[in-house]
């Protein structure tokens, strides 16, 4: 009876000197923050060495370096931080460990692209990035694909875009399409129509959520482009047919022009602007997204 | 031959008794928890992480069993004196050394193919389904087993000489050695001369290959395995272990035991 009590006193005491160490130590990490000076830091940068410090275990040490890049990548989206500066190494040991790891390939060589703050706008990096990957997985399509959507939407180099396609659409298990682009980049270099079937082929393959919602939003850019060039060319002809430019998208409507007021993917509706050109809401999220990816 | 599977019997069931196999728990939850976690915290490895997860703790647990037991297969007996008592019966001594290997032998197999359910079970509930080239993982499990038997012939030819301590760290140390060298052979590059190089080449050689028995990047990414591989990588360790228990049993047969 007196040594279950002296347990049940142990077990309280126990109990409260871990309440006690969870409290002391909710308050150390809150002064150690406001001390802390935010550094990236990367043990070791030679891929060979992280290589053969892994021993027989790189495939493991690839999955580890492939997550602390989506870690990486996303706490910096998180904070809205730009410098990415441990990005390319982190994926130089990941795709040194395992050269076969194809999400490294494949969206790491998104995270390097993308303009700021959506990546860190080095698409150099990312060419060599996919360079390696095609070099170690030649039988990867997608790969030329990438490296195509690399060449067309960041580095705007359309003729490498071009053979880029071009290449991969030799292999016989490439979609149809890739000799289609291929053939139509090298003739009209961009075009909205270009680029939103190409983002409509990430966001339709794609499994990943993360890059489908990245594909949605190029999506819903596109369509707005599309969509505003389509008013222009209807307000252009109702310029035509009445010789003065319309004020109003309603006046276009009335011109049985359009058969009602288009809205963007948000739902808000188009306007036009002072100088007659079709523009998007004020008060349209779609608005911000246009401006942030300008 | 009955000496030797009374020993390896006795040793396999000594194992069990020493809860050897209780690293499978620890094994479950590892499994368990990467499989819950890995989709939630990366992007797009949800398989080959489990995979080279699963492996790389099958190849590790077994490590430490190998080498661990591995030396106390000779060791303890001679410090417990139940080697007298088994020697005086009409028991060789390279029988009760063979015994001895061949139990854990069978242990360590018991062990990996137990984790390689594990595996699968995990991988099962990442996919919801298994296909024809998650059957690669088994010739991983296969080749991982060969080498802890590889080990474990290592750790008892050191423990024939020299103390538990000392045979553990020969045994890992030759380990690791064994896991660079081809990184030996390909040293011929740089300014050596060719004596040098000549004896870089014989040492890569005499090492046991540990590499050889390393799939685990072809598997966690679904390719195949050629089977001409596995039998010589069957061949091999075969090969390698019988000339280490060879030196190991005249080592043996040499010591002094009073």
């Amino acid at each position: 009876m007196k040594s279950s009590r002296a347990a049940g006193w142990l077990l309280v005491v126990l109990l409260a000197g871990f309440v006690g160490v969870w409290q002391l130590q909710r308050r150390i990490d809150q002064q150690k923050s406001a001390v802390l000076v935010e550094q990236d830091q990367l043990a070791f940068r030679s891929p060979n060495l992280v290589k053969k410090l892994s021993l027989e275990y790189t495939p493991l040490m690839a999955a580890i370096y492939w997550t602390r890049v989506v870690q990486y990548f996303g706490e910096k989206h998180r904070l809205h931080q730009t410098n990415l500066d441990l990005l390319w190494p982190l994926l130089d040991i990941t795709t040194t460990l395992d050269p076969h790891l194809m999400p490294a390939y494949r969206f790491g060589s998104i995270f390097l692209s993308e303009p700021p703050p959506r990546g860190e706008g080095r698409p150099d990096l990312a060419v060599k990035l996919l360079e390696r990957g095609i070099a170690a997985n030649p039988e990867e399509w997608r790969l030329y694909q990438d490296l195509g959507n690399v060449y067309y939407f960041d580095a705007k180099d359309y003729e490498k875009a071009s053979q880029a396609y071009a290449e991969g659409s030799k292999n016989p298990r490439a979609m149809i399409w890739m000799k289609v682009m291929a053939a139509r980049i090298a003739a009209e270099g961009e075009s909205p129509e270009t680029s939103y079937f190409l983002w409509l082929q990430v966001y339709e393959t794609t499994a990943d959520p993360a890059v489908k919602k990245n594909a949605e939003d190029h999506l819903k850019l596109m369509q707005v482009e599309l969509d505003l060039n389509e008013i222009n060319r209807l307000a252009d002809e109702y310029d035509k047919r009445t010789g003065h430019r319309a004020a109003r998208i309603g006046e276009l409507v009335e011109a049985g022009l359009l058969k009602g007021i288009p809205r963007d993917p948000a739902g808000y509706p188009y306007l036009l602007g002072e100088d007659g050109k079709a523009d998007l809401n004020l008060d349209s999220p779609m608005l911000e997204e246009k401006l942030m990816a300008q | 031959m009955r000496h030797v599977w009374v020993v390896a019997a006795n040793t396999f069931r000594e194992a069990v008794r020493d809860r050897v196999l209780y690293n499978l728990v620890f094994f479950a939850l590892l499994m368990m928890g990467a499989a819950i976690l890995v989709g939630q915290i990366s992007i797009g490895i949800e398989q080959s992480v489990i995979v080279s997860l699963g492996l790389a703790a099958i190849s590790v647990i077994g490590i430490f069993i190998a080498v661990f037991i591995g030396v106390g297969l000779v060791s303890k007996e001679m410090d417990k004196r139940t080697l007298y008592a088994l020697l005086a019966k009409p028991v060789q001594r390279w029988q009760f050394l063979l015994g001895k290997y061949g139990g854990l032998v069978v242990t360590l197999a018991v062990n990996t193919a137990a984790m390689a359910v594990g595996l699968y079970v995990a991988l099962w509930s990442v996919k919801h389904t298994l296909n024809g080239s998650d059957w690669y993982v088994l010739v991983a499990v296969y080749l991982i087993w060969l080498k802890l038997a590889l080990i474990v012939a290592l750790a008892m030819l050191f423990s024939c000489f020299t103390t538990p301590f000392l045979a553990i760290l020969f045994t890992v140390g030759i380990y690791i050695a064994g896991l660079y060298a081809e990184d030996l052979r390909t040293m011929q590059a740089m300014n050596l001369t060719a004596t040098t190089t000549k004896f870089l080449r014989a040492i890569s050689y005499a090492l046991p290959n540990f590499e050889n028995f390393n799939v685990m990047g072809a598997v966690a990414h679904s390719r195949g395995v050629p089977a001409t591989l596995v039998w010589q990588d069957t061949a091999y360790a075969v090969l390698y272990a019988a000339i280490v228990l060879l030196g190991s049993a005249m080592i043996f047969a040499r010591r002094n035991l009073k």
